[in-house]
């Protein structure tokens, strides 16, 4: 009978201690550098080698390369589009990518939009992410509150 | 004169009552989630105090829907006669010196008889759905509520025993005299009022005709909107009908220290009751249906007559 | 003259608040008595084994990714055992003692849900939240390393893919102190509470002759008294070099498997403890494995066996010499597990249903696959 009663003491410990949901969207989450989230692109280092389409397991990388006017034996960078519909954030482009032109960012919301066209990255959009993560060239990370937050 | 002021009190109370249970429902999220390590509901108005008022609005817009095959009249009827009971009975309980409606010479046996037949609606809104799982659920109901009739009406009658009377004014008064509340005399009585309490309110431990995780519901499956809302009221005021009843008996009603008013005394005994049930909600796992009724016959009724037999030799040898 | 009675069917649907995913389950009720049961199961089906046929091997390991989610790690390093085993490669130490380090933190996850879900079925509502939060320091430390939280895509053929950062081990090490504590908690919460007991104890008993019958294997076996765990039959990994018991009990029923279960939880703990202190220095991965995409191993067939948190799973691979496998075979447990609710259901009442089917702890992504 009265190790029922034991279970109301931890209950009511409880009732006492911090609370640790965290207030999202006030507080956010911080992510380790690691974190595989949405891509950024560096269109300066990329060389054209298809090695990130032919790893893809899902196909949703497709790129197109032109003749660059210094060297014509090199390629630079075109278009280059990634489909977040089908993306399921694997991290075996970044992976293969022997200069490192495709990185993923530690951030995780910024997808969300209102129909579906919209998950049709472009070049452009994927340079512009300009978010913190386990690549050079970053911006600080934010600082992280005791259960994680981000203030 | 005599029946307007009938009509306003029962107004009052009926307006002080919807409040209660207002609050009385985001209490019982904001408890259960403090012992859970979260917050409850802090998002709409401060403190999250405005939460039932905008699930109470949601739940008026919803459409009405009922089932084509099921029982018309029936359907409509069993939220309200669900409710009733639960609400009549607060004619004959009294807040404080000064502030009650009906001064019944029979309280204590008015209260239990039209508190059991909220058992009636429970029925009807499971045998009306015309599903099986609500079918279910309305069965172990109405055997679980009638099983646990028994132990509450038995723990009560230690009371009467010593006091002498049905009159709920009189078991106060008779607190006040012996200078004791009957907390401590009849302690027994209270552990069984309690359990069965918790078996009539459907609440959990005891909450097989609701069981969510098996029943998705039980009886009140099929109802949305405005009748769920029905539903949950009928549950709440009850639940808030017991606990005035119990703090009558057993806490000594409007007693206390003159530094608050009778009736703040009232309110606080009775709120230390609905924590009682948040606590047991958020700590123990469901019992099954055998367990339950085997522990109703086997066990609560033989202790309460166990404990009339000893209050009746008590007050014959002391002469109290 | 007696009354003419009927059975109910009754379906426990795919939409269900306990059956724990996409899972339907037709039982035929006299009263509240079963007497017929059957499992279906499809709705999850999403064909891993017919697609890693157009694969690189490298390439299929976020299949198996989602195939147990609640123990990831332990499936990818199934397959990749199952490929090095193929190639007739060497994985180097650390490697090895990284990969027993995270699958043993999946595992302590994976209890922890279905700890959490067991009690929320039976009725209890708070057990849940504090197993989320203990599953949440497991999660975090895993995300540091892997990148992600549920879907980890760690392990690689041939190794690891990526180091542990600065001061993962000493966080492990303090985490694993926290875990035993909140762990001890839950004993008193739950284990002893009389309610819980009489729920559990006696309902849902499986013979020694049952099991072998069925094929079943993980803590249902070892809860009716059979000492079956891959991890001390056929070592596999560094788990030799490892202290650690294999909690076993004698009665079968379905108080014994939620003992046996929190028994393991403790084993677990005592491992990672032991891994921390003994991991080496090295390299994580091996030379030829870096190239991910290259992997061509020679024609034939080979099955490797783990043990994963809800029995043993198997990998059985064929390939025929090209980048691309032949066949992919996949043993899973949850999937040989739920056949026996055939024979177990009958004659119990839908109460204990809840409880038998929950203490199966079955996942349906490994079902269905």
């Amino acid at each position: 009978m009265f190790r029922l009663l034991k279970g109301f003491g931890v209950t009511f410990n409880y009732f006492r201690k911090k609370k640790i949901t965290i207030q999202y969207p006030d507080e956010k989450v911080v992510m380790p550098e690691r974190f595989r989230g949405i891509h950024r692109f560096f269109p300066d280092k990329c060389i054209v080698c298809n090695l990130c389409v032919t790893a893809c397991p899902t196909d949703v990388i497709t790129l197109t390369g032109k003749k660059s006017e210094e060297n014509p034996k090199k390629k630079i960078i075109d278009t280059y589009n990634i489909d977040f519909q089908g993306c399921i954030l694997c991290d075996f482009c970044t992976e293969v990518c022997p200069t490192d032109a495709i990185v993923m960012t530690a951030r995780y919301n910024n997808l969300s939009s209102f129909n579906r066209s919209e998950q049709f990255k472009d070049i452009k959009w994927l340079t512009d992410n300009h978010v913190y993560g386990h690549y050079e060239e970053s911006d600080p990370v934010p600082e992280m509150g005791e259960r994680g937050e981000r203030k | 004169m005599d029946t307007l002021m009938m009509f306003l009190y029962a107004v009052a109370v009926l307006g002080a009552l919807l409040g209660a249970v207002t609050y009385a429902i985001l209490f019982e999220r904001k408890v259960i989630g403090y012992m859970q390590i979260r917050n409850g509901p802090n998002r709409h108005g401060p403190w999250g105090l405005f939460q039932t008022i905008a699930d109470v609005t949601k739940l008026l817009m919803k459409e009405d829907i009922i089932p084509t095959a099921a029982d018309k009249k029936i359907f409509v009827l069993a939220p309200v006669i669900a409710f009733a009971p639960a609400f009549t009975v607060f004619a004959v309980i009294s807040w404080s010196d000064t502030i009650y409606a009906a001064d019944l010479n029979i309280g204590v046996l008015y209260f239990l008889g039209v508190s059991s037949m909220t058992m009636l609606g429970v029925l009807m809104g499971g045998w009306s759905s015309n599903n099986k799982y609500s079918l279910l659920g309305a069965i172990r109901g109405v055997a679980q509520m009638i099983s646990y009739e028994l132990p509450l009406v038995l723990s009560v009658l230690g009371i009467v025993i010593l006091v002498g009377s049905l009159n709920l004014r009189d078991i106060v008064y008779f607190q006040a005299e012996i200078g004791l509340w009957f907390i401590i005399p009849q302690f027994l009585a209270f552990v069984i009022y309690i359990i069965s309490a918790i078996a009539e309110l459907n609440r959990s431990p005891f909450d097989l005709p609701e069981a969510e995780s098996e029943l998705v519901s039980g009886y009140h499956t099929e109802y949305t909107g405005f009748r769920y809302a029905f539903f949950m009221l009928a549950e709440y005021t009850y639940a808030i009908a017991i606990s005035a009843f119990a703090t009558t008996l057993f806490l000594g009603g409007w007693l206390g220290p003159a530094f608050l008013p009778g009736v703040a005394w009232f309110l606080l005994k009775m709120c230390l009751f609905m924590f009682l049930w948040f606590w047991l909600r958020a700590t123990l796992p469901r019992a099954r249906v055998d367990h339950l009724m085997q522990f109703g016959w086997k066990v609560l009724i033989p202790l309460a007559l166990l404990n009339i037999v000893i209050t009746a030799i008590i007050k014959v040898w002391m002469g109290w | 003259m007696s009354i003419k009675t009927e059975t109910m069917t009754l379906n426990m649907g795919p939409q269900h608040p306990s059956t724990h995913g996409v899972f339907r389950l037709l039982v035929e009720v006299d009263g509240e008595t079963i007497t017929k049961a059957e499992p279906i199961m499809g709705y999850l089906h999403r064909g891993s084994e017919k697609l890693a046929e157009r694969f690189l091997y490298t390439q299929f390991i976020p299949y198996t990714d989602r195939l147990d989610y609640m123990n990831a790690m332990t499936n990818n390093y199934v397959y990749c055992s199952a490929i090095e085993r193929l190639l007739e490669w060497e994985v180097p130490e650390r490697a090895e003692y990284l990969r027993v380090i995270v699958m043993e933190l999946n595992r302590i996850a994976s209890h922890l849900v279905w700890w959490g879900t067991y009690l929320l079925d039976i009725g209890a509502l708070s057990p849940f939240l504090y197993a989320f939060r203990d599953r949440d320091h497991c999660l975090d430390l895993l995300n540091e390393i892997s990148g992600a939280r549920m879907t980890f895509n760690y392990v690689r053929i041939g190794g690891v893919k990526w180091d542990a950062p600065e001061g993962w081990v000493d966080r492990v090490k303090e985490k694993v102190k926290v875990l035993r504590e909140n762990i001890n908690e839950y004993d008193t919460l739950v284990t002893g509470n009389e309610i819980f007991q009489s729920r559990t104890i006696g309902v849902g008993k499986l013979s020694k002759e049952q099991i072998l019958d069925w094929g079943i294997s993980g803590p249902l076996a070892r809860a009716s008294g059979l000492k079956m765990d891959v991890r001390k039959d056929e070592p596999y990994s560094v788990y030799d070099r490892f202290d650690f018991d294999i909690p076993t009990r004698e009665e079968g029923d379905v108080y014994a498997r939620y003992k046996v279960r929190i028994d393991e939880l403790y084993e677990s703990l005592k491992i990672i403890e032991q891994a921390c202190e003994q991991i080496p220095d090295g390299d994580i991965i091996t030379k030829k494995g870096q190239r991910i995409m290259m992997i061509k191993p020679p024609a034939g067939e080979a099955y490797t066996r783990a043990e994963a948190s809800k029995g043993e799973i198997g990998v059985y691979a064929i390939s025929n010499g090209k980048n691309k496998p032949y066949r992919i075979k996949l043993r899973r447990p949850s999937f040989v597990n739920v056949a026996i609710l055939q024979d177990l259901l009958v004659g119990q009442n839908i109460q204990n249903l809840v409880a038998i089917f929950g203490s199966l702890d079955i996942v349906l992504g490994e079902v269905d696959a």
